[in-house]
């Protein structure tokens, strides 16, 4: 099976569309050498055979005799066929059997099958004839086999450069698509056993840093992060089922006692009444579970308008103010100038009213809560101090998690858990400080943020 | 006394003789025991009501202009309530619609009264918040360019932002004359407390701390020290009313 998918891998494709390449070429570059070999040969042939016809053309027919005698026994300028004929046609001496089928216009002509002078065989060859003054005809002849012979070393020498270069393309191919086959197979096999619920298990990465390595990577930076929200997910879970399930019991205990007491309107009506608040209690944290969930499912950027974060701020102390005051907690707010923000107005509220809502809820009578929006290196920032009892430095990071409950929460620890949801979503980052004493949260719009209209704007 | 005793819903309903003298409601719900807890609710306040259970029943119901406010479930068996709200509003219906929905995003929320709907409530909610909203929808036909109300003993005049209290004027921080005057828009009608976190103070969410008691707190301190009665009185756990009644 893997032997087939080595002839079907991307590779070995690739090895076979360069191995038609380089045939080609190949055999182009050895096409041009063949044909130009013969094509100069011949040229070059022809060009002594026309002169030789022409220099005869005035020589006795003696002195021709003597000259032609002389070039067939000491062939300088390789003639050949050598041959005189009379103006009758008849062969006067020579080595070429009978006049060759060419007009005597001497000029060169190829003749494909010419008897050779002992009649054993056949050969192309190149001939010029010649009529001379007395009427009779000179022929020159030159066989052409060495040139043909050349075409042929020539071909032969592309069949012989040819053959290993393919074989050679073919095997690296074949290595290659072998080695990516392996390696898909390997990444395939871990993405099965994924599959299979070993979350766990990563892609190979080979540490080439190629196509498929980035690949592999950034499937494995997904994995990653699927892997810590499963974790969450899991723990939300039992968070959840802990939350709801305790108001449950408790009310079930509740009116599972009166019943059993059967001890008058008034008693049932208590136990109705308490039952009733635990359910309340539940259904609470269920709005407060969706609301996390409607803010995280994103596809809100799009309706990102403008706004002045800093009146925002301003709304949400006025809207506390009261709630402070019956407190005897001073609420103070600085906002001075704009503060330019893109994003969802109604989630910034929300955020910043959990913020100024815990704020206010942690501190203690004639505390203070202190709220300041300003721009910060060009940056929108706000913060929201109180003189509460702060948070231990241990659970800075865990506050922000879903239900985590610390020290001083009474809530349902969702609070924070949404306002972290809403900076991440406009690209802001929420911390705490220590305020000494009491806590400090700070909402820093981060270059990301900047980001958030490009991609609005989309 | 021995739980058997304790009449059900169906009889409740039946202890009361009197016709339903309200304005009629048409729910259109998939749910039985949640349409039934609507219903129970709404006869409660005196509205006859008319279930129906799919989307074409419900189209036929609505057609039949019978009901003075329809309640419809987004999701009805696989049908989309909004759809039926477009077709409605499409043949000039303009009967005013509560969407209830699972779906809880603002994308929905603005989906669900771009199709036609007049107000959006999300499950899972409390049948009196609906009640309320109902009624809201039944009243909301107020002159908004209006520049002086009176609401029993309370004048407001909003052009000089002052407000006077059985003849004494009260002195209303800027907050607690948005508050009272959202009140005397709907003088005797059940405002919740979601209604002023959306409409006054424009939180489209559920403040976690009682925030909106304590306004409601300040503002009925400062109307009651006037005179002896409460304005503004708490309904139910829901929310509150103006009291016109003397």
């Amino acid at each position: 099976m893997l032997s087939l998918d080595v002839f079907r891998a991307r590779a070995f494709r690739l090895a076979l569309a360069f191995l038609l390449a380089v045939s080609a070429a190949t055999a182009a570059a050895f096409g041009l050498i063949y044909l130009e070999v013969s094509r100069a040969d011949v040229q070059r042939s022809a060009a002594v055979l026309v002169d030789e016809a022409a220099k005869s053309e005035d020589d006795s027919e003696d002195g021709l005799r003597r000259a032609l005698e002389l070039r067939l026994t000491r062939d300088i300028r390789r003639l050949d066929y050598v041959a005189l004929f009379d103006a009758k046609g008849a062969k006067l001496f020579g080595d070429v059997p009978a006049m060759p089928a060419i007009p005597v216009d001497g000029q060169a002509h190829v003749v494909p099958e010419q008897l050779l002078p002992d009649a054993s065989r056949s050969e192309p060859a190149i001939f010029v004839a010649r009529r001379r003054g007395d009427g009779g005809v000179v022929v020159f002849g030159r066989s052409l086999r060495e040139a043909y012979d050349l075409q042929e070393t020539v071909l032969r020498a592309l069949a012989i450069a040819l053959a290993p270069t393919i074989l050679l393309i073919l095997a690296i191919g074949a290595f290659f698509a072998s080695r990516a086959s392996k390696r898909f197979e390997r990444i395939h096999g871990a993405i099965v056993s994924i599959m299979n619920g070993e979350i766990h298990s990563r892609l190979p990465v080979a540490n080439d840093w190629d196509d498929v390595d980035k690949v592999a990577r950034a499937v494995n930076l997904m994995l990653d992060e699927i892997e810590r929200l499963l974790d969450q997910l899991k723990n939300v879970g039992d968070n959840i089922a802990h939350d709801l399930r305790t108001p449950l019991m408790v009310a079930r205990a509740k009116i599972d006692r009166a019943l059993e007491e059967d001890a008058g309107i008034a008693s049932l009506r208590a136990a109705m009444q308490g039952a009733l608040a635990q359910i309340d209690k539940a259904s609470v944290t269920i709005a407060a579970i969706l609301r996390v969930s409607a803010v995280e499912t994103g596809a809100r950027q799009k309706r990102f308008k403008d706004f002045d974060l800093g009146a925002v701020c301003a709304e949400v102390v006025e809207f506390y103010q009261p709630l402070a005051e019956s407190k005897f907690v001073e609420m103070t707010i600085e906002a001075a100038q704009p503060i330019p923000v893109r994003g969802d107005e109604d989630l910034m509220r929300e955020a910043i009213s959990n913020l100024v809502d815990n704020a206010v809820k942690f501190t203690p009578e004639g505390g203070r809560v202190r709220v300041e929006a300003a721009m910060v290196e060009g940056l929108p920032w706000v913060a929201v101090a109180d003189t509460g009892c702060g948070v231990p430095s241990q659970d800075k990071e865990k506050i922000f998690r879903r239900f985590f409950r610390g020290e001083r929460s009474g809530g349902n620890g969702l609070g924070l858990s949404i306002a972290q949801t809403i900076a991440d979503l406009h690209g802001f980052q929420l911390t705490v400080e220590d305020n000494s004493p009491g806590a400090r949260f700070v909402m820093r719009g981060s270059m990301k943020a900047s980001l958030v209209p490009a991609q609005a704007a989309e | 006394m021995s739980i058997s005793s304790l009449e059900d819903p169906k009889s409740l309903t039946a202890r009361r003789a009197q016709p339903l003298e309200g304005d009629p409601v048409l729910v259109v719900e998939d749910e039985p025991d949640l349409a039934e807890e609507i219903r129970l609710e709404l006869e409660a306040n005196g509205h006859p009501v008319r279930l129906a259970a799919t989307a074409a029943e419900g189209l036929a119901a609505a057609r039949a202009g019978w009901a003075a406010v329809f309640v419809f479930d987004r999701m009805l068996q696989g049908d989309d309530g909004l759809s039926v709200i477009e077709i409605l509003r499409g043949e000039g219906v303009a009967t005013p619609v509560l969407v209830i929905s699972a779906l809880s995003s603002v994308d929905e929320r603005i989906h669900g009264l771009k199709a036609g709907g007049d107000d959006y409530l999300v499950k899972p909610f409390d049948v009196r918040e609906l009640t309320a909203r109902v009624e809201a929808l039944l009243r909301r036909r107020g002159d908004a360019r209006a520049t002086w109300l009176r609401a029993g003993d309370i004048e407001m005049d909003l052009v000089e932002r002052k407000v006077r209290c059985a003849g004494r004027a009260v002195d209303l921080l800027p907050r607690e004359f948005k508050l009272l005057e959202y009140f005397m828009r709907r003088p005797g009608q059940i405002v919740t407390r979601s209604m002023l976190l959306e409409d006054v103070w424009n939180f489209k969410f559920m403040a976690q701390t009682n925030v909106v008691d304590v306004q409601i707190g300040n503002l009925r301190r400062k109307l009651d020290s006037t005179g002896t009665r409460k304005f503004i009185v708490n309904v139910r756990a829901v929310g509150f009313k103006l009291n016109v009644e003397p």
